[in-house]
């Protein structure tokens, strides 16, 4: 994105607010903040780049993800890099899939309603009422009906269906599974966007995790960024934050950070943590803040994210067209389901090697059984879940005995399925391969995966049991606050992203109150 | 052009200053079976008349044969003066503005640097030419010092009438320019498989020149030496010379994963970005037959070459995966995380591989039979893999590398634009430079679009 002619501050300037990261957390606030005025930095730890310079090439466009490496353990050790973190001037919203449900109103009451799980400490019509303005402001393409949410409107048309689309209708109307074109966080129609650039109709190559070329995607560089950038906030690329500076009081008084090998640091009134569900608790459990509950790293949540995939007759050519663009929530609450919570179900096109990585890993497929299905390749198709993942104290993040480039401790995650996310993934490989075979698939095949980096710095009404109140403000240090994945208090079965960004203005609000 | 082989590369010959396109008539009697394209160069041969002299424009004249005339993979053979035409147009094809090319045949190449040539000798040829066409005995005097033994004299009196019937201006800018432009820079360092030949009895074009001015240009470069050749190698030994240019074919074709003509157009499309097709064809550099590792002892790279034979099997023009995944350690290029419970990403391949060898008995890994060596792989995917007393891996341990070399073969395999024609992904191609990005107008079922390639299996229906 253009950052030229943005303000620049001195770090000997007393800035009102430094945030550290630059996706769906970050960049929203940063935006809010700006736009009332206050002096904001925000430091982003890879590099600025424009939406044409993206490439469609799959392993290029790997410069998009995390690549420092993290250490995975447990029954079901997760694959970090693609998929779940960003890196570079929009955070991972640069590689997200823009699929973007609401959140249910139930998943944020799962212990009320069910006794198991928790609680979100914050009102599902007072988050809606956030989701609609970040909707209204990025441009959301859905249906014109939804059928699980009549009163819902979007603000623009839906994008096209694919091949997996059209097959996952046919299949689940055969089963009666209502479905309908998904909400994506796409434009399907030229979009002026406030603050920006004229972002274009999306033209439906398929690359939205490889970056969007034409910026018909939303992502934090293309949207909210440059309305902050417009209202005087300066975004400093390629700066790796590695430290916080507090006084006497412990209060925060300047963040340190390093770029080009060099150590700076920049003054501040509050420091906003944004790095997401893994960056942000190795940032604290490093420097040992803000953890007096103990709760820093715990609870991570991963959603049951299996896929099903098939061969069709049909040419499919899955990598045309936006990806997921059919969705049900009929299973977000299925009768006489022995599982809390739910999933949404979503189709799919994925491009060749990172289909083939799935079927290699969690799929165990190697040699002509691997090469055959991958000569396959344009008649496979695929859906795939999104599903609860309960907070468990065993699944959790912890500082390794290695250290990366920066000296900082790698961070080690453990993660396993228990039995409720186990019961959620044996009842959707039920429902999918019924599906897939009403739709006319043959050779199908389960594929099991873990999809997002959630929990870690979890929000509660208490400082004994969690780490930030529910405006995402340290119980212990009144001035650092957190605002990415790591606060959800459960994984919900919604895509978190449109959430994040939600939870991002909300807490900018609240800040400017304190003001 | 001479009929070939189905699938084998055409070859492209490129003639000397003042010779012509049948200065290689007997070379390519000697290249039974591959079709030959020799053509003659502006000012030369049948090509008198034309007037398109300078360095460049000879390069287009070619091209533009090329482009017309092939649809396949194509080999260009550069003698002398045509040699730097041939440096020039490999250039432009490693670029991806001329797809195709699967090797470089040089002989007494002219280097894409100024030609070192004898001041006084190259004041004489100038003078040759200055007055008009050049004499029987001028002609004659030139083809005489460039040969170590006399030639047939059929051969000889028709390499005196090209000389003379040469294009006098062509011979000037060629001498005067020409010869002396500078491309070195703009070429670079070019990774096609080349073969650079010298004559044992050249002058200033002889081998310490050609490995002095021409090698460093080709990173995969041999170098040859005729004996008892000068300068006109083509005309003084053609059998010696069409037994390297055959050989060097052969290595061409087998280190060349092809990629076929109808992909290789698509690449060099305005569908694709500048910056995605200078990705794709920097990986479709042929690997290095002689691959040296840099994190693998060369042992353990034989191992991992018997392995990825299993894990991704290939027929012909094999992509080197064990090379890549050596050379993707070396840079240190991990892909974000690493299994807890394994070491580093190298020291994982080091001790797996070793593990792996132990597990198979005497004879290593590499020693199996195919049945033997899946039977092996299965029992290491079930997490029971044989417990070897000096192993450096667990069984559990060795399950969970074997998902990443699984996972590193098929990516790497995958990433090469060979396999994509293979397959028929055309994603690559979703989105040019324009301001508008092409993408898909069509993206239900059975609907492909008009210039959307079939994947290898589907051509072959």
């Amino acid at each position: 994105m253009k950052l030229d002619q943005m303000r620049r501050y001195a770090a000997t300037d007393m800035v009102d607010a430094v945030v550290i990261g630059t996706g769906a957390g970050g960049a929203p606030l940063l935006a809010r903040l700006a736009q009332a005025g206050l002096k904001v930095v925000a430091l982003e730890a890879g590099p600025n780049r424009e939406p044409g310079d993206h490439t469609p090439d799959e392993t290029a466009a790997g410069e998009l993800y995390w690549m420092d490496e993290r250490l995975s353990d447990g029954a079901m050790p997760q694959a970090f890099g693609g998929n779940n973190s960003g890196t570079g001037v929009g955070g991972s919203t640069l590689h997200w899939g823009a699929f973007c449900p609401r959140p249910d109103a139930r998943d944020l009451r799962l212990r009320s309603l069910t006794g198991e799980g928790v609680d979100w400490p914050i009102r599902h019509d007072e988050l809606i009422a956030y989701i609609e303005e970040v909707e209204r402001f990025i441009g959301v393409s859905g249906p014109a009906d939804y059928p699980w949410d009549t009163a819902r409107r979007y603000p623009l048309p839906p994008v096209a269906r694919n091949a997996s689309a059209d097959a996952m209708a046919a299949g689940c109307a055969a089963l009666g599974i209502v479905t309908t074109d998904a909400p994506a966080a796409v434009v399907s129609r030229d979009w002026q966007q406030e603050g920006g650039d004229l972002r274009q109709a999306c033209v439906n190559c398929g690359t939205c995790h490889q970056g969007c070329r034409n910026a018909a995607k939303t992502s934090m560089d293309t949207t909210y960024l440059p309305l902050a950038v417009a209202h005087g906030a300066e975004i400093r690329p390629g700066c790796m934050a590695t430290g916080i500076e507090r006084d006497a009081r412990g209060r925060v008084t300047a963040v340190v950070y390093v770029r080009d090998g060099i150590e700076h640091r920049q003054r501040c009134g509050a420091v906003f943590l944004c790095g997401g569900g893994v960056e942000t608790p190795r940032l604290l459990l490093h420097l040992g803040l803000a953890n007096s509950s103990g709760q820093v790293g715990r609870n991570f949540m991963a959603h049951v994210a299996t896929q099903v995939w098939g061969r069709f007759d049909a040419e499919m050519r899955c990598n045309r067209g936006y990806p997921s663009s059919l969705i049900s929530e009929d299973m977000l609450r299925a009768e006489g389901a022995g599982f809390i919570g739910g999933y949404l179900m979503q189709s799919l096109g994925v491009l060749p090697m990172t289909l083939a990585t799935t079927m290699a890993r969690g799929g165990r497929r190697w040699g002509r059984g691997l090469t055959a299905l991958m000569d396959d390749y344009l008649h496979l198709a695929g859906i795939g879940i999104n599903g609860e993942c309960l907070p468990h104290d065993d699944n959790c993040l912890t500082l390794a005995n290695e250290t990366d480039a920066f000296g900082l401790p790698k961070a080690r995650v453990t993660f396993g399925y228990n039995a409720n996310e186990r019961a959620i993934d044996a009842h959707a490989t039920d429902t999918m391969i019924a599906i897939w075979r009403a739709a006319g698939a043959h050779d199908i095949m389960v594929l099991p995966r873990a999809a997002h980096t959630i929990g870690t710095c979890r929000m509660g009404e208490s400082g004994d049991a969690a780490v930030v109140d529910p405006w995402g403000r340290s119980f212990d240090i009144d001035n650092l606050w957190i605002c990415d994945n790591s606060i959800f208090p459960s994984s919900l079965a919604a895509n978190p992203a449109l959430t994040i960004m939600a939870l991002s203005l909300r807490t900018a609000d609240r800040f400017l109150k304190g003001q | 052009m001479v009929g070939g082989m189905k699938d084998a590369p055409v070859i492209v010959l490129l003639h000397a200053l003042g010779a012509s396109a049948r200065s290689f008539d007997a070379v390519v009697d000697r290249l039974a079976g591959y079709a030959c394209i020799a053509i003659d160069l502006p000012g030369f041969g049948n090509a008198v008349g034309d007037t398109d002299f300078t360095v460049e424009e000879m390069a287009d004249h070619v091209a533009a044969i090329i482009r017309a005339r092939i649809d396949g993979p194509w080999v260009i053979v550069g003698h002398s003066m045509g040699g730097k035409i041939a440096t020039i147009l490999a250039a432009r094809s490693e670029h991806g503005a001329l797809p195709g090319l699967a090797g470089v045949v040089l002989i007494a190449a002219s280097p894409p640097s100024p030609e070192p040539i004898d001041d006084d000798r190259r004041a004489m040829m100038i003078g040759w030419a200055a007055k008009g066409p050049l004499t029987e005995d001028e002609a004659t005097n030139f083809v005489s010092e460039n040969i170590a033994a006399p030639l047939p004299d059929a051969v000889m009196a028709a390499a005196v009438v090209d000389v003379r019937r040469s294009d006098s201006a062509a011979w000037l800018a060629w001498l005067e320019r020409g010869s002396r432009e500078d491309w070195s820079g703009r070429i670079g360092v070019l990774h096609l498989p080349a073969l650079i030949v010298a004559g044992s009895a050249d002058g200033d074009l002889g081998e310490a020149n050609q490995r002095r001015l021409n090698a460093p240009h080709y990173a995969n470069a041999d170098v040859a030496v005729i004996d008892g050749a000068a300068h006109l190698m083509p005309l003084e030994q053609p059998a010696a010379v069409a037994d390297l240019i055959r050989q060097h074919v052969a290595i061409a074709v087998a280190t060349r994963p092809t990629i076929p003509p109808h992909f290789a157009r698509l690449i060099a499309s305005d569908r694709v970005s500048a910056r995605t097709r200078a990705i794709l064809i920097d990986r479709a550099r042929p690997d290095a037959v002689d691959y040296v590792p840099h994190v693998l002892s060369s042992g353990q790279l034989a191992t991992l070459r018997a392995l990825m034979a299993r894990v991704i099997p290939q027929e012909e023009g094999a992509i080197d995966l064990a090379a890549r995944i050596d050379a993707r350690l070396h840079a240190g290029e991990g892909d974000g995380w690493r299994f807890a419970d394994l070491p580093a990403d190298a020291d994982a391949y080091r001790a797996g591989l070793d593990t792996l060898d132990r597990a198979a008995g005497a004879g290593g890994f590499a020693g199996l039979d195919d049945e033997r060596r899946d039977a092996l792989l299965m029992r290491i995917e079930d997490g029971d893999c044989l417990v070897v007393t000096d192993a450096t891996l667990s069984p559990a341990q060795m399950a969970l590398w074997f998902e990443d070399v699984r996972a590193d073969g098929v990516r790497i395999w995958l990433a090469h634009p060979a396999t994509m024609a293979r397959i028929g992904y055309d994603g690559i191609a979703s989105g040019g430079d324009g301001w508008r990005k092409q993408g898909f107008a069509k993206t239900r079922a059975d609907d492909p679009e008009r210039w959307e390639p079939r994947a290898t299996k589907e051509r072959l229906r």
